[in-house]
């Protein structure tokens, strides 16, 4: 359904991400995860065509969404898709309302403008995607504002304005980084019930590995612009060849009490204006060696997963 | 004397005076809060946005007025210091603040910001100021090269690291810890918080640790409250424990584990928070509650201690 493939994006002489491959099927949720500045956004932002907004471009690579190459289409015929067959969610569901228009008419406008409905239609459109939201009073919630709603609320309604055009492919940028923890479980089981439901395909970004793990079928791990590893969640979690994969999971409490230590990843996360050459974990990496501050690692398929790594393997 | 610190009744209404336009409403930040921390004990208290967790930790300090209740730290009767008295107990009391990009002046170098605390408590390091700038940045993991930095200059967990620097400056006992890594990414996160635990390790701290993470809570500390709508609905002696409240269930249930093959059934969960301003009669958490009964809906339920597991609920699990 979506395919990208060694993706590079640039903003002036800073490139922030290359390399950056994966595919999704239909029905299938995919995971992008990575601390700030892994690229993660960025990636959400050039599969929508939204990066000559921020003034970026993409200088290499294709994004392939049903047979249909992304990277070179024209703003008129992008404008259609967006929204139409793929729909985003974003982080703060404060700055995808518009505050002085009332929730009904903001959701309705989408099916206005990609499925040609009256304003009749699209209403009776909107009041059938809260419904299905689990959304109390559709009608009535119609007639509010944004700030007469909570955060968790908010975010159902940017889902529901998401879903109005009957997307096959939704991306959502940190949908629950923004929410409590009981209001991001629902959100998440939203998101799990309407891929599974509307055969949808879902990229979810995301910092946190407990959520790709709790919600995807396959995971990209992103570390400054670059796809380090991915693959399914499954040989991702269970058996990671990347450095920083590992660390990256031995940073979050599993639960077990006394018995386990975390570790934490040593130095800090690179900003996108001194990347380090090579590999760009070398810095932090417990394996690195002189091949790793010079080349930059190519990607070694084994089975369904890959990885950037010149010394990939399971934790010693 | 046992108790580091002693809780007893404490509770904080915000009021907000009435208008022309609006009524005046009182606001139950914190509801009749009572509990010990034991020396060299860490205690968490979890609780989603709104519960009243980061204002307990205020009125502990008595950065914030307590409305009513006790408070005692090493057997000494908060409530009855002068302002300045509470002032020189302070430089054994410290907090760690959420965000350390607004917790430190940004026109402070590193070493400034660290000394501030003899600065305010007119007092002066044992050895040089330079010496202990050095002391204090390797003892939280910090290059002393760092000295003359800016906080521009720095990274956020760098900053975290000056912030918990500078509530040591004056070698305390007891640290209030306010979501000290909620900002942070996570690979930075376990850094500090491995660096809180070696340094509860090796000078013996007691730590009040607020945090809206359950798993982190559940790694870091001893024991748990669990905070919702103001009131301490469950306290667990021990992190292992089970639920025993059925907010404190939903918790555990919406926290996921970094393992697809431990994913959760997520149960649905009905209504949002109530706003403490009209706090429902009986317990808050009944309208959202599967187990709720009638008397949950008109009688607050007490929070009742077996085998030192207490919990609020008039149907516990």
């Amino acid at each position: 359904m979506l395919e990208v493939s060694n993706l590079e994006v640039a903003f002036g002489p800073v490139a922030p991400l290359s390399g950056v491959s994966f595919a999704l099927d239909k029905g299938e949720t995919l995971g992008i995860v990575g601390e700030s500045g892994s690229g993660k956004s960025l990636t959400a932002m050039s599969v929508m065509g939204l990066l000559p907004l921020s003034g970026g471009r993409i200088t290499a690579g294709s994004i392939v969404f049903d047979g249909q190459e992304l990277t070179t289409l024209s703003e008129p015929a992008y404008r259609r898709l967006r929204g139409g067959r793929i729909g985003l969610i974003t982080q703060n569901p404060m700055t995808s309302l518009d505050p002085l228009q009332k929730i009904g008419p903001q959701v309705d406008k989408v099916a206005v403008l990609h499925l040609g409905m009256t304003a009749r239609e699209a209403r009776a459109r909107t009041v059938e995607i809260l419904g299905t939201l689990r959304i109390p009073e559709p009608a009535l919630i119609c007639e509010r504002y944004p700030h007469q709603m909570s955060g968790g609320m908010k975010q159902r309604i940017v889902i529901a304005m998401a879903l109005a055009a009957d997307p096959d492919v939704l991306v959502a940028d940190e949908p629950t980084t923004a929410l409590d923890v009981t209001v991001q479980a629902q959100i998440i089981r939203l998101l799990d019930d309407l891929v599974k439901e509307r055969d949808l395909s879902l990229v979810l970004i995301t910092h946190d590995m407990s959520v790709v793990a709790q919600t995807c079928d396959k995971v990209v791990v992103m570390y400054a612009g670059r796809a380090i590893e991915h693959g399914p969640v499954g040989a991702i979690f269970g058996a990671p060849q990347h450095p920083y994969t590992q660390a990256l999971i031995g940073c979050i409490p599993k639960g077990l009490g006394q018995d386990e230590q975390l570790t934490g990843i040593p130095g800090t996360v690179p900003t996108v204006l001194n990347y380090p050459k090579g590999c760009p974990f070398h810095p932090r990496c417990p394996r690195a060696q002189g091949i790793c501050a010079t080349d930059r690692p190519a990607h070694v398929t084994q089975g369904d997963s890959a990885v950037a790594c010149h010394f990939p393997g399971e934790r010693a | 004397m046992t108790h580091q610190l002693e809780v007893r009744n404490l509770s904080k209404q915000f009021s907000s005076p009435g208008g022309p336009f609006r009524r005046a409403r009182v606001m139950h930040a914190v509801n009749d809060v009572s509990f010990d921390l034991p020396k060299g004990r860490v205690i968490g208290v979890v609780g989603e946005s709104g519960c009243g967790k980061s204002t307990l930790a205020r009125l502990i300090l008595r950065l914030i007025e307590p409305t009513t209740g006790t408070l005692h730290f090493e057997g000494q009767d908060l409530r009855a210091k002068s302002a300045a008295e509470m002032r020189r107990l302070r430089a054994d009391m410290q907090m760690v603040f959420q965000d350390p990009y607004s917790a430190i002046d940004p026109r402070y170098t590193v070493a400034r910001a660290v000394m501030e605390p003899f600065e305010v408590q007119g007092r002066k390091p044992q050895g040089s100021a330079a010496e202990e700038v050095d002391k204090l940045l390797s003892m939280v993991g910090l290059n002393p090269g760092l000295a003359g930095s800016y906080p521009h200059q720095i990274s956020g967990g760098q900053k975290q690291r000056v912030g918990i620097a500078r509530a040591l400056a004056l070698r305390p006992s007891l640290l209030v810890l306010d979501e000290p890594t909620a900002s942070l990414d996570v690979s930075v996160q376990a850094q500090i918080i491995s660096l809180l635990e070696q340094l509860r390790d090796d000078l013996g701290l007691t730590y009040l640790f607020i945090s809206h993470d359950l798993s982190l809570v559940r790694y870091f500390c001893d024991e748990i409250l669990v905070m919702y709508l103001g009131r301490v609905v469950e306290a667990l002696p021990d992190t292992g424990l089970a639920a025993r409240h059925p907010y404190t269930k939903t918790l555990m249930d919406s926290t996921f584990a970094p393992d697809p093959a431990q994913r959760r059934v997520i149960a649905p969960l009905e209504g949002e928070v109530p706003s403490p301003f009209n706090l429902p009669p009986g317990c808050a958490f009944a309208d959202r509650c599967p187990q709720a009964s009638d008397l949950c809906r008109t009688q607050t339920p007490e929070l009742a201690a077996r085998d030192g597991h207490a919990v609020a609920c008039h149907h516990p699990l």
